[in-house]
C-alpha cells in the first residue's frame, strides 16, 4: 500500500473515531483487548493483545489517539484481563459467540456472499430463539464488517459454560452428530419441529431425488457411499417407492430399519449430508467452543473493508443491508487508481473500475477499495512492498 | 417435610445441605474426632466407601445405608480421604459412586421423599421436560449419542424427556454437586492421619486402572507421541504444547507421574523439579482436568508428525492407542503376527468401547464425534 493510501485510510478512520460513534461492550474492564495497527500491517501481521482498560473513557481515548486498524475484545470475562497468561487472567465466564462467515458457505461476488450469510444468520437466530429458547434481548447480532455476522448471547445463566456445553449448542445448530434412528425412536409429543421436521424434509427431498435417477445412476451413487455394496443398493432402488410411502405415513422407524438405509440417510452420504447442511446454520464451530476468543468490537471499523462492525437488534436484521447500512463515509469524490478491475455493488449503485484507469469515486467506496487492497489513492508515490 | 428430614433420610442423601449441616454441627473439630476410637472406626468406614468406589462398575444391588449417623460421617470422611490423596481419578470415582448410590436409594423412596429430593435438585420428574440450559449442563457429560441435544425434541427452550431419562440426569446432577465441592481444603496434619490408608487405596486404584487399560504398550503409541519421545531422547527442546500433549497422553493411559518423569529423564537438559511440577500440573494434582489434545489440535500446533494409515481412522491419539492395542491383542490371540498391531484389525469394532464404564471411554466417546467430523471435513475438501 502506498503511503498516501495509508494516510488517506488512517485519516478517514481518525475522523470516524473522533466523531464519537463508539459504544463499549458490557463489562469493559473485565475484557482482554487486542489491536492490529496500520503501521504493522505491512510487516508480519501481528495482534497486540493482553491489554485492558479500566473504563470505557480510557478505551475510547486510546482508540482515538492510536486509531487502530482492527479492534478486538475477549468474549471472556477475566479478573485480571491484562495478565500475560490465561492462568493468571483468571477466567470466570464468557459470552456465547457464533461466527457466520460467508467464506465457509459459498464463493462468489461479495454482495451475494453477504446476502447468503445473512440468510444463514436468520436461520441461526430462529433456532436460538424459537427452539433453544434464548431471549431476544440477550442476543446481539453484529455485522462483522467483513464477510459475515457475529452473534453474541450474553445470557448470564450460560456465562460460566465451558467448551463442552458450548459444543452441545453449536452441534445443535450445525446438525452435527445427528442420529435419525434416535430422533425418530421417540414419539413426537407435541414437539415435532426442530431437527425432527428438518430431517423428515431432507429425507423426502433426497428420496425424491434418488427416485429421479436412472437405475444406473442410482446404483453408481449408492455404491459410492462407504459401506454400501451392490446388493444393498439394488434393494434400495427396488424399494424406493415403498420407502417414500413409509416416510409419508410417518413410519420412519420402519424405513430406517431397512438394510443400508441407516448409512444412506446419514452424514456418510455426501448427497444427503449436503442437504442436511443446507438446513443447518453454518456457524464456525471452533469460535463457539473457544471460551477465550477475541472478537471484533461492535461500532469499530474493519480495517480490511472500512465498513462499520454494526450491532443490530434481532428485529432489525431483515432490513439490514451491509453495503448501505455499514457504510460510514461520505460521497465526496476521491481520485483512485484501481489495482484490479473490480465490479462492486455499493451504496445501492453498481460500480465498475478498470485496472490502472484513474477514476473519481465517492470517498466511501474509495475507503472500501483501498482497505481491501483493490485500489490506491491516485498520484501518491509508491513504495516497494515489504 | 420436617418429619421427612429424619436422620435416616439424611443418611441416604448425604450431599444435601441439611445432611452436611448435620455433620458440620456435630463434628466441630475433625482432628479431635479422628483421635477418638469412634472417629477411627468411622475413618475406616470412609476408606471402605472410597474402596467401594474404586471397584464400582455401575450396578448397586440391594444398597444398604447402615446406621445413619455412621453413614453420614463416613461420607464426610470419604471426601476428606480423596481430597488428601488428591488423585483426580479417585475423586471422580467417588463422585460417580455416591451419585449412583443416592439415585438407587431415591428410586426406593416414597413419593414425598422423592418430591423433596427432586425439588432440591430443581428437577420436576412429573413434567417430562427440562429447560435447555439445565439439560445441556447435565447431558453434555453423558456419553451416548442419544443424549446429544441435536438428537432431542427441543421446543421453545425445553427438552422433552422420559421419566427414566430425567432420573439419569438427576444422577448426573448429584454427581456434579458432589464433584464441585471436591477436593476439600484439608490441612496437612489431618492428612497425616490418613497417610496409613493412602498407600493401600492408591495400590487398589492402580490395579483397577491397569485392569481397565491393560499394560502400557509402547509399540501401540501413535506416531506423534513416539515422535515426541524420540525428540526428548535425542535432546531436542520440546515446545510447551508438545510436553503437554505427551504428558497428558501418558497420564491417561495409566503411567504414574514417576514413570512419566522417567521418560523426560532421557532428555539432556532434564531438570527434575521443573519436570515434576509440570507433570503434576498436567496430571491433575492441582485439580484442573487435562485430557490429551485431539488430532485436530495436534495439527494446529504442528505436532501431528509421522501420520500413518491408522491415523486416518481416528480423531484422537488416545483412540489410536486403544485401537492399535486391541488390534495387537487380537493378532496375538490368533497366534500369528510378529508385528503386533500392524494391520487395522481393531478398526471395525467401535461398539465395544461403549461397554467400558470409565473416564477414558467417556473421553473417547467425545472423540469419536470428532472422528466423524474429521471424516466430514475430509469428504468436503
Amino acid at each position: 500500500m502506498k503511503p498516501a493510501t495509508l494516510e488517506f485510510i488512517k485519516q478517514r478512520f481518525t475522523e470516524y473515531y473522533r466523531e464519537g460513534h463508539l459504544i463499549a461492550p458490557p463489562s469493559v474492564s473485565e475484557r482482554e483487548w487486542g489491536f492490529m495497527y496500520f503501521e504493522s500491517q505491512a510487516a508480519a501481521i501481528s495482534m497486540h493483545r493482553h491489554m485492558a482498560f479500566s473504563a470505557k473513557r480510557e478505551l475510547f481515548d486510546y482508540i482515538r489517539n492510536v486509531v487502530p486498524a482492527h479492534i478486538y475484545y475477549s468474549s471472556a470475562y477475566y479478573a485480571e484481563p491484562a495478565a500475560p497468561t490465561m492462568g493468571e487472567k483468571r477466567w470466570y465466564g464468557a459470552d456465547l459467540i457464533f461466527d457466520l462467515d460467508a467464506d465457509h458457505i459459498m464463493k462468489g461476488p461479495y454482495h451475494l456472499m453477504l446476502s447468503k450469510v445473512k440468510e444463514e444468520t436468520e436461520k441461526l437466530l430462529e433456532m436460538l430463539t424459537e427452539e433453544l429458547g434464548f431471549e431476544k434481548r440477550a442476543i446481539r447480532v453484529v455485522f462483522s464488517g467483513g464477510r459475515g455476522y457475529h452473534i453474541h448471547v450474553t445470557d448470564i445463566s450460560i456465562r460460566s459454560w465451558g467448551s463442552r456445553e458450548r459444543r452441545e449448542i453449536v452441534d445443535y445448530v450445525r446438525g452435527i452428530g445427528i442420529e435419525p434412528r434416535t430422533i425418530f425412536s421417540r414419539d413426537a409429543q407435541e414437539c415435532a419441529g426442530g431437527w425432527r421436521s428438518r430431517l423428515q424434509d431432507v429425507m423426502e427431498e433426497y428420496l425424491a431425488w434418488l427416485k429421479e435417477r436412472s437405475a444406473n445412476e442410482a446404483l453408481e451413487h449408492l455404491t459410492s457411499i462407504g459401506g454400501i455394496g451392490a446388493a444393498i443398493a439394488n434393494d434400495v432402488i427396488k424399494g424406493i417407492e415403498d420407502m417414500i410411502g413409509e416416510l409419508h405415513r410417518g413410519d420412519v422407524p420402519l424405513l430406517l430399519r431397512r438394510r443400508g438405509v441407516k448409512t444412506i440417510l446419514s452424514e456418510k452420504n455426501p448427497e444427503f449430508r449436503r442437504r442436511l447442511e443446507e438446513c443447518s446454520a453454518r456457524a464456525d464451530e471452533p469460535v463457539t467452543t473457544d471460551t477465550k476468543r477475541l472478537i471484533r468490537m461492535p461500532t469499530s471499523l474493519h480495517g480490511g473493508s472500512g465498513l462499520r462492525v454494526t450491532p443490530l437488534a434481532v428485529r432489525d436484521l431483515p432490513a439490514f443491508d451491509p453495503l448501505i447500512d455499514a457504510v460510514v463515509f461520505g460521497r465526496r469524490e476521491v481520485e483512485v487508481e484501481p489495482a484490479l478491475t473490480t465490479s462492486t455493488r455499493f451504496l445501492d449503485n453498481d460500480y465498475r473500475v478498470e485496472k490502472g484507469v484513474t477514476e473519481r469515486i465517492p470517498e466511501a467506496l474509495a475507503v472500501f477499495l483501498c482497505c481491501r487492497g483493490l485500489a490506491e489513492i491516485a498520484g501518491g508515490r509508491s513504495i516497494a512492498a515489504g | 417435610m420436617g418429619e421427612r428430614l429424619d436422620l435416616k433420610f439424611l443418611a441416604r442423601y448425604p450431599f444435601l445441605k441439611e445432611s452436611q449441616e448435620y455433620v458440620g454441627e456435630r463434628v466441630l473439630d475433625l482432628d479431635r474426632f479422628l483421635s477418638s476410637g469412634y472417629g477411627r472406626l468411622i475413618l475406616n468406614r470412609g476408606a471402605e466407601r472410597v474402596m467401594a468406589s474404586i471397584g464400582f462398575k455401575g450396578v448397586l444391588p440391594g444398597e444398604q445405608v447402615g446406621e445413619p449417623e455412621r453413614a453420614l460421617y463416613s461420607y464426610a470422611l470419604a471426601r476428606v480421604i480423596v481430597s488428601c490423596i488428591g488423585e483426580r481419578d479417585l475423586i471422580e470415582r467417588l463422585c460417580r459412586y455416591e451419585a449412583a448410590k443416592a439415585t438407587a436409594l431415591f428410586l426406593e423412596e416414597g413419593e414425598e421423599g422423592q418430591k423433596f429430593v427432586s425439588s432440591r435438585l430443581g428437577i420436576d420428574l412429573g413434567s417430562r421436560e427440562m429447560p435447555v440450559v439445565k439439560y445441556v449442563e447435565l447431558a453434555s457429560f453423558m456419553r451416548s449419542e442419544s443424549w446429544r441435544l441435536v438428537n432431542r425434541a427441543v421446543c421453545r427452550g425445553r427438552v422433552r424427556l422420559e421419566r427414566e431419562e430425567l432420573i439419569e440426569l438427576m444422577r448426573e446432577q448429584i454427581r456434579q454437586i458432589i464433584q464441585k465441592q471436591l477436593p476439600l481444603q484439608v490441612n496437612a496434619e489431618l492428612c497425616e492421619k490418613i497417610a496409613p490408608m493412602r498407600q493401600e487405596i492408591l495400590r487398589v486404584l492402580q490395579e483397577q486402572t491397569l485392569q481397565q487399560f491393560g499394560e502400557v504398550q509402547e509399540s501401540s503409541f501413535p506416531p506423534c507421541m513416539r515422535a515426541l519421545i524420540d525428540a526428548i531422547t535425542s535432546g531436542r527442546n520440546l515446545p510447551h504444547q508438545g510436553r503437554f500433549a505427551l504428558t497428558a497422553f501418558l497420564h491417561t493411559i495409566g503411567l504414574s507421574n514417576t514413570e512419566i518423569v522417567e521418560i523426560y529423564r532421557r532428555a539432556p537438559d532434564f531438570d527434575i523439579s521443573k519436570t515434576m511440577y509440570q507433570v503434576d500440573h498436567i496430571a491433575g494434582a492441582r485439580g484442573t482436568e487435562y485430557t490429551p489434545p485431539s488430532c485436530a489440535t495436534m495439527r494446529t500446533y504442528s505436532l501431528c508428525i509421522g501420520k500413518d494409515e491408522f491415523c486416518e481412522r481416528v480423531g484422537h491419539p488416545l483412540r489410536y492407542y486403544l485401537r492399535r492395542k486391541k488390534g495387537a491383542k487380537k493378532k496375538r490371540e490368533r497366534g500369528s503376527g510378529d508385528l503386533p498391531g500392524d494391520s487395522p484389525a481393531g478398526a471395525a469394532d467401535d461398539g465395544e468401547i461403549d461397554e467400558e464404564r470409565n473416564r477414558v471411554a467417556e473421553t473417547i466417546a467425545r472423540h469419536r464425534r470428532e472422528d466423524e467430523e474429521k471424516k466430514d471435513e475430509e469428504q468436503q475438501s
